[in-house]
């Protein structure tokens, strides 16, 4: 299943790590620094012994200076369970005849996928379209890109919401990861996602855009929805003058949205830069602090 | 080119033209593309654009053309020849009173041109439309009387249909006019025609002109032929005929086949040379031998053998059935009579059988043609006044169109190139609505 355009998209994320934004509330032994502290050897503070402690953790040598009882707190490190949640409707086929923006979907989920799960840490993925949810539970063993490859393996239709799949993706990891072009259910999206945010998990928001939606060919005199083929609308110059300016307008809302929700925002048009440089773009956002042990 | 029914011409017009107008009104939406973001595109009225030129020029001339070849063939087209001033229709006698084929074949070959119509009479008619030069080369001698009447009646019908290729029509007619070959209708037939008839008469077979002859009869003393002949005054001792009341002699035979004679074997009791017996005898009315009828229940006690040579029936029974045939020996002929003589009754004293024996009797292959007609009759059957105009002449019922099968499948051609050329170009709509108008849901 591993095809050349995957095994390409793995030999670009090589040697890129992703570490988490936040202290990690796992306690599973793992690369991100955790909430936990625990009595390992990379020393963090100390903190008066409170019945229950162990005393194997008292600083006896603190307590000969100071004849008060510390016990020593070191830092602990946990794996960071990621999600992965790919939007799959039938605006993602888009344009019709390459289907770039579900293939820079699918290579970008790919290429994070292997840069998580080279961390140490479980990951997963939820495909949600028109047929349903294929869900790939968060795991790190090897053959867990196969199967996201084969979960990928559809083709973009219907018009299903996505926030169902990241509310699923939401309960079972605490960094998820959303690739979509948020024409579906965004403000679904944004609502589900706040609490996520606020209760300590990473949450980015993967905007995926074609160039053909950024600047419309003006030739065209008719458009439809694919989602929706009611919806058309003829084509002038004026309306496509309204148009660059309203869906610009709708991009910036959304990234501010996101952002002021506390996750990080990447638009991503297909064949506008590497996948190597997205991908560092979506693991190290500039504008989001990263919280270090 | 003329049609019958242009009525269908101009329906089919009309038609072809509605086809060329519906292709100038109907337009074609654009087809529409997809774009995931239109619902950024403001709403707005679609502009409909009305196409100043027909598009699909091979679609609009393949309905233009089936249009009018299923008009054209409605119409019922018919070529018409060459127009000329004279149009002719010729009759020709093949009959067994004619004396040369010879003059026939020249007089005819004379008066007929390209386009006319030839009508060959013996008994039946029939009519030459194409190829008349060859036929008339082809004109042999029949040897069954001729019959002026069907002759008349299949050329007026024929020459209805020379009426649109001429401005006068003429029938001509080559015989030897002989009383034989006229019937009681023959004259009012002749009234239907409008103009005159233009009568070639030719020399007739100079026997069928002679005199009935007179003729020989060995028989018994108490023959009833030989009586019959004897009372009748025709019995003679140097004749060119000869009644045998036996099955005949090789002399009777050499007689024959050494002149212009005729032998007639006629036996009395015994069958004919050539006939069987038949399974279970008959009495029947009557039998006719040439013109000559003989009215009187006769026994019927042989039949013709079908292995035997064919032969020219001279005397049939009222039934139809042959009652004596005569077949060619050398220079003459010798005739075989199956006919039971009546012993009883006087009707062997009456004339009818004298030239009932008269016409058995006559030269061979010719059982009597009468003589010529007369000048008033002829002069009522060629008529006055001038030839007849064409426009005087009724339209023929029923006018032969060759074109049509041929318009009806060009036809069924061009349709199913149209079903093809239509399948095979682009679709003319798309399930394309007019523009819906923004919903609420619609983001920005």
């Amino acid at each position: 299943m591993l095809t050349a355009s995957y095994a390409a998209v793995l030999d670009e994320v090589r040697g890129i790590s992703w570490p988490a934004l936040r202290r990690v509330p796992s306690a599973v032994a793992g690369p991100h620094a955790s909430v936990v502290r625990g009595t390992t050897a990379e020393f963090v503070e100390h903190r008066a012994y409170r019945q229950g402690d162990d005393p194997k953790k008292i600083d006896w040598k603190l307590v000969a200076r100071t004849d008060r009882v510390y016990i020593r707190l070191s830092q602990e490190h946990a794996i960071h369970p990621t999600m992965l949640v790919v939007d799959a409707s039938a605006s993602m086929a888009f344009p019709p005849e390459s289907h770039a923006k579900w293939d820079l979907a699918c290579r970008i989920v790919i290429g994070l996928a292997a840069v998580a799960r080279h961390g140490g840490d479980p990951v997963g993925l939820v495909v949600g379209n028109g047929s349903g949810r294929h869900v790939v539970v968060p795991r790190t063993r090897r053959t867990v890109l196969e199967e996201m490859m084969r979960a990928l393996a559809v083709t973009p239709a219907g018009n299903a919401p996505l926030a169902p799949a990241a509310a699923t993706a939401m309960r079972q990891s605490a960094r998820v990861v959303l690739v979509s072009d948020f024409l579906g259910d965004a403000d679904a999206l944004l609502v589900g996602g706040r609490p996520f945010v606020a209760a300590g998990g990473e949450l980015h928001a993967i905007h995926v855009v074609d160039r053909g939606e950024l600047e419309p060919d003006p030739t065209k005199l008719l458009l439809a929805d694919p989602e929706q083929p009611s919806v058309r609308r003829p084509m002038s110059p004026p309306a496509r003058a309204a148009y660059l300016q309203r869906f610009a307008t709708w991009r910036a809302t959304l990234a501010r949205q996101w952002r002021n929700a506390g996750a990080s925002y990447t638009m991503l048009v297909p064949g506008e830069e590497p996948l190597r440089r997205a991908v560092r773009r979506i693991t190290a956002p500039a504008r989001m602090p990263r919280v270090r042990g | 080119m003329t049609f019958l029914a242009p009525a269908f011409l101009y329906i089919a017009a009309g038609v072809a033209l509605g086809a060329i107008g519906l292709h100038f009104i109907v337009t074609r939406q654009p087809l529409s593309s997809l774009l995931p973001t239109v619902r950024f595109m403001p709403p707005s009225a679609v502009r409909v654009t009305t196409v100043a030129a027909p598009e699909d020029l091979r679609l609009l001339a393949l309905r233009v053309l089936l249009a009018l070849l299923i008009g054209a063939a409605f119409a019922r087209p018919v070529v018409l020849p060459k127009h000329r001033p004279i149009a002719r229709v010729v009759i020709a006698d093949v009959s067994r009173a004619v004396g040369d084929i010879a003059t026939v074949r020249d007089s005819a070959r004379a008066l007929l041109a390209p386009g006319d119509i030839l009508v060959v009479f013996d008994s039946t008619a029939g009519v030459v439309r194409r190829g008349t030069a060859d036929s008339v080369r082809r004109l042999e001698r029949s040897g069954r009387d001729g019959r002026l009447s069907p002759a008349l009646i299949a050329a007026l019908r024929a020459a209805t249909e020379l009426r649109g290729s001429a401005d006068s029509l003429d029938v001509a007619l080559v015989s030897p006019l002989r009383t034989s070959e006229i019937d009681g209708a023959t004259l009012a037939i002749r009234t239907l025609w409008p103009g005159r008839l233009h009568l070639v008469r030719i020399a007739g077979r100079a026997d069928s002109l002679a005199p009935p002859p007179g003729f020989s009869v060995r028989a018994s003393s108490d023959d009833p032929v030989a009586l019959a002949a004897t009372i009748g005054g025709r019995q003679s001792s140097d004749t060119a005929a000869r009644i045998v009341r036996d099955r005949g002699t090789a002399a009777d035979s050499l007689w024959a086949a050494e002149g212009q004679r005729t032998l007639v074997r006629w036996p009395v009791n015994e069958a004919p040379t050539g006939w069987i017996a038949r399974s279970s005898p008959d009495t029947i009315g009557a039998v006719v031998a040439g013109e000559s009828p003989l009215v009187y229940p006769l026994e019927r006690r042989w039949r013709l053998d079908p292995a035997a040579p064919p032969a020219r029936v001279v005397a049939r029974w009222v039934d139809g059935e042959p009652a004596a045939v005569e077949r060619r020996i050398g220079q003459g002929c010798i005739r075989d009579v199956a006919v039971t003589a009546p012993t009883r009754g006087d009707v062997m004293l009456r004339p009818t059988f004298a030239r009932f024996l008269a016409a058995l009797v006559a030269p061979c292959q010719a059982a009597g043609g009468g003589p010529g007609l007369g000048v008033s009759e002829l002069a009522a059957l060629a008529g006055s006044g001038p030839l007849a105009a064409t426009r005087t002449i009724p339209a023929p019922d029923a006018v032969a169109t060759p074109l049509v099968p041929w318009l009806l499948a060009s036809a069924l051609v061009l349709a199913l190139l149209e079903l093809a050329v239509r399948r095979g170009s682009a679709p003319l709509w798309t399930d394309v609505a007019a523009a819906e108008p923004a919903t609420p849901a619609e983001a920005a």
